[in-house]
C-alpha cells in the first residue's frame, strides 16, 4: 500500500481534481505570499486570509540541472512561475523534455509525485508547459 | 569611533588539499599575517573565526596551532559573506575601543565537507532546496533572464571569465593559474544551464587573515598601514520586493552605506576585488557597486576598462574565477589582495598607484529573500 505524503505541509491542496497553492492576502496592504504567512511579512498586519493562487502562470525563468540535488537526479529542471497575484513560486518544472522551454510561456500547476521516501510517495506542485490547452 | 587599520595580512595557497585539516589551513594563515604584522601571538587581544562547514570551536583549534589561546574567540558563520564578517566585526572591536588589537580569519575546506563534489544547497528543510535549488542554479535562473531581457551573449559573459583566470596566471595563491579562452568557457561542462563548470569558480580549500589595530596604534608597526575606510555588513531583503532577479537591491544598498561612510564614490575606487562566483555576477556587481548605468556594463569590460590595465581594474588577483572560493576564506582573502595592491606588493598583478580598494563578497541562498548576506569593505592608503 503507497501513502502518498506531501512533501511540506499547507501549501497545497487538490479538491475534486482542482490543485491549488495556498497562499495568504493581507487586508491591509494586499501583499500576496507564498508560502502562506499568518502575518503580512510586508506591513507586518495580522488580517490575512488564506486564499487559493490562480493554477495559471506565465515562465520567468528556468534552469536545466545535470548534478543530483538530495531528491532529484539530473538532470532535473526548476524554474521561477509568475502567477497573476504578482507573484513568483519557485518550482520544478515537468514536460520540459517535450515542449521546449521559453521565458513568457504559459504554465500550468499539478500535483505530482516528487520523490519516492521509502513505502511513501512524496507529492508536492509541479509545473508543467500548457501547450495546446487554453487559459482560463 | 576610532579609525582602524590593517598591519598585516596572510593567505594559503587556494586549491584541494583534502589531506589538510580546516584548522591546518587556518593556523598557516594566521601565521602568516602575524609575520607579516611583525608581531607575536600573545600580541592578539580577540580573534572572529569564520567557517561553514566544520564542526564546533574551530577557531580555538586554529589559534592554539598559531600560539594563541586564553582570548575572546567569536567563530562566525554568514556564507560565502562569513569573512567579511569577521573582518567587520573585528574592525567594530577595535573602532569602539574595546581592544586595541586583534585578528579576522576566514578558513574553509571543501574538499573534506559534506557536500564535496556537489552543488552547494541552502540550509536542511528550506523550501527551495527540498525542490533542487542550489547556489549556481540560483544564479543560472537569474543569468538566464538576464540574457533574455538583455540580450547580453554567453560569449560576453565568458569573457568575465577570460579575464579573471587571465589575471589568476601570475597569482601564487590562485587554483588554476591557467589561461582559458571564450570557446574554452563555453565548451567546458554544462552544469546549470546556460552556466558551464568555467563560468563557475571552483569550491576549493584555504584560508586567509588580517591583523587589525588602531590606526594609531599601526603607526608603531608599520609604515604603511592600510585604513578601512567602509566596513558594511547587510541582508537580503524579501525576495517579493525584488522587482526583478538579474538585479539585486541588497549590494546596491551595501555600496551605499559603504561610499558613505567612507565618505567617497564610486569614481574614488582604483581596483575592486568582487564577488565573481558564476561570471555573470561580475556584470551585475558592476552596476550595483556604481561603476556604471544599467546597460553599460558588458562596455566596461569589453573596453578594458576593467582589465588590470585599465582605468578600474576588477578582480586583478583572478577573482573566484581562478583563485578558487573557499566559502568562508574568500572575503578574508579579498582583503588580503587589496591590502598588498595598496602597499604595492601585488608583484605581477600590481595596479599602478592603488590608493583605494572596494571588496564585495555575496553569499547564502534561503527561501523568500534575495540573498543572504552582503559585505563591503573600502580600504585607503
Amino acid at each position: 500500500m503507497v501513502t502518498k505524503v506531501p512533501f511540506q505541509k499547507g501549501l497545497f491542496e487538490e479538491t475534486s481534481g482542482e490543485p491549488a497553492l495556498i497562499g495568504s492576502k493581507c487586508g491591509l496592504c494586499g501583499q500576496v505570499l507564498f508560502p502562506a504567512k499568518s502575518v503580512c511579512l510586508n506591513c507586518m498586519s495580522t488580517d490575512v486570509e488564506s486564499v487559493k493562487l490562480s493554477r495559471d502562470g506565465k515562465l520567468y525563468t528556468f534552469t536545466t540541472v545535470y548534478m543530483a540535488s538530495e531528491h532529484f537526479p539530473p538532470p532535473y529542471t526548476v524554474g521561477w512561475i509568475e502567477l497573476p497575484e504578482d507573484i513568483r513560486v519557485f518550482s520544478q518544472i515537468r514536460g520540459w523534455q517535450e515542449h521546449p522551454l521559453k521565458i513568457g510561456i504559459c504554465m500550468r500547476l499539478y500535483i505530482e509525485k516528487l520523490w519516492q521516501n521509502e513505502d511513501n510517495e512524496v507529492i508536492g506542485y509541479v509545473f508543467r508547459p500548457t501547450t495546446g490547452e487554453t487559459l482560463r | 569611533m576610532r579609525e582602524v587599520a590593517i598591519i598585516g595580512v596572510g593567505s594559503t595557497v587556494f586549491g584541494k588539499f583534502p589531506e589538510k585539516a580546516i584548522f591546518e589551513l587556518g593556523a598557516e594563515a594566521t601565521q602568516a599575517a602575524l609575520k607579516d604584522a611583525g608581531i607575536s601571538p600573545e600580541d592578539i587581544q580577540f580573534a572572529y573565526y569564520a567557517n561553514l562547514y566544520g564542526g564546533m570551536v574551530e577557531g580555538q583549534a586554529a589559534l592554539r596551532d598559531a600560539g594563541i589561546t586564553d582570548i575572546e574567540i567569536t567563530n562566525v558563520e554568514n556564507a560565502c559573506t562569513g569573512g567579511a564578517t569577521a573582518v567587520r566585526k573585528a574592525w567594530y572591536d577595535i573602532a569602539s575601543g574595546l581592544y586595541d588589537i586583534g585578528i579576522a580569519i576566514g578558513a574553509e575546506s571543501m574538499t573534506t565537507s559534506p557536500i564535496a563534489g556537489k552543488l552547494i544547497p541552502p540550509a536542511k528543510g528550506d523550501l527551495s532546496g527540498e525542490l533542487g535549488m542550489n547556489t549556481m542554479a540560483k544564479f543560472a535562473l537569474l543569468q538566464r533572464r538576464y540574457m533574455d531581457i538583455s540580450g547580453v551573449t554567453l560569449e560576453q559573459i565568458a569573457t568575465v571569465s577570460v579575464k579573471n583566470h587571465h589575471n589568476g596566471c601570475t597569482n601564487p595563491y590562485s587554483q588554476y593559474k591557467k589561461e582559458f579562452s571564450v570557446e574554452d568557457i563555453i565548451n567546458s561542462r554544462l552544469i546549470c544551464d546556460p552556466i558551464t563548470q568555467l563560468q563557475s569558480c571552483s569550491t576549493t580549500d584555504g584560508a586567509a587573515a588580517v591583523v587589525l589595530t588602531s590606526l594609531n596604534m599601526a603607526r608603531r608597526y608599520t609604515r604603511k598601514p592600510v585604513i578601512i575606510a567602509a566596513s558594511v555588513v547587510r541582508s537580503g531583503d524579501y525576495a517579493f520586493r525584488q522587482k526583478d532577479i538579474p538585479f539585486s537591491d541588497v549590494t546596491s544598498k551595501g555600496a551605499k552605506d559603504a561610499y558613505t561612510m567612507a565618505g567617497i564614490g564610486p569614481e574614488d575606487i582604483d581596483l575592486c576585488e568582487l564577488h565573481d562566483a558564476f561570471a555573470v555576477n561580475e556584470l551585475q556587481h558592476y552596476v550595483e557597486l556604481g561603476f556604471c548605468e544599467r546597460g553599460e556594463e558588458v562596455g566596461l569590460l569589453m573596453d578594458g576598462i576593467t582589465s588590470i590595465t585599465g582605468r578600474l581594474p576588477v578582480n586583478p588577483s583572478g577573482g573566484l574565477l581562478s583563485k578558487g572560493h573557499p566559502l568562508s576564506a574568500t572575503g578574508v582573502a579579498q582583503i588580503a589582495e587589496i591590502v598588498w595592491q595598496l602597499r604595492g606588493q601585488a608583484g605581477s598583478n600590481q595596479v599602478p598607484d592603488a590608493k583605494v580598494g572596494l571588496a564585495h563578497t555575496l553569499g547564502g541562498e534561503v527561501a523568500d529573500l534575495e540573498a543572504g548576506a552582503v559585505g563591503v569593505h573600502i580600504l585607503k592608503v
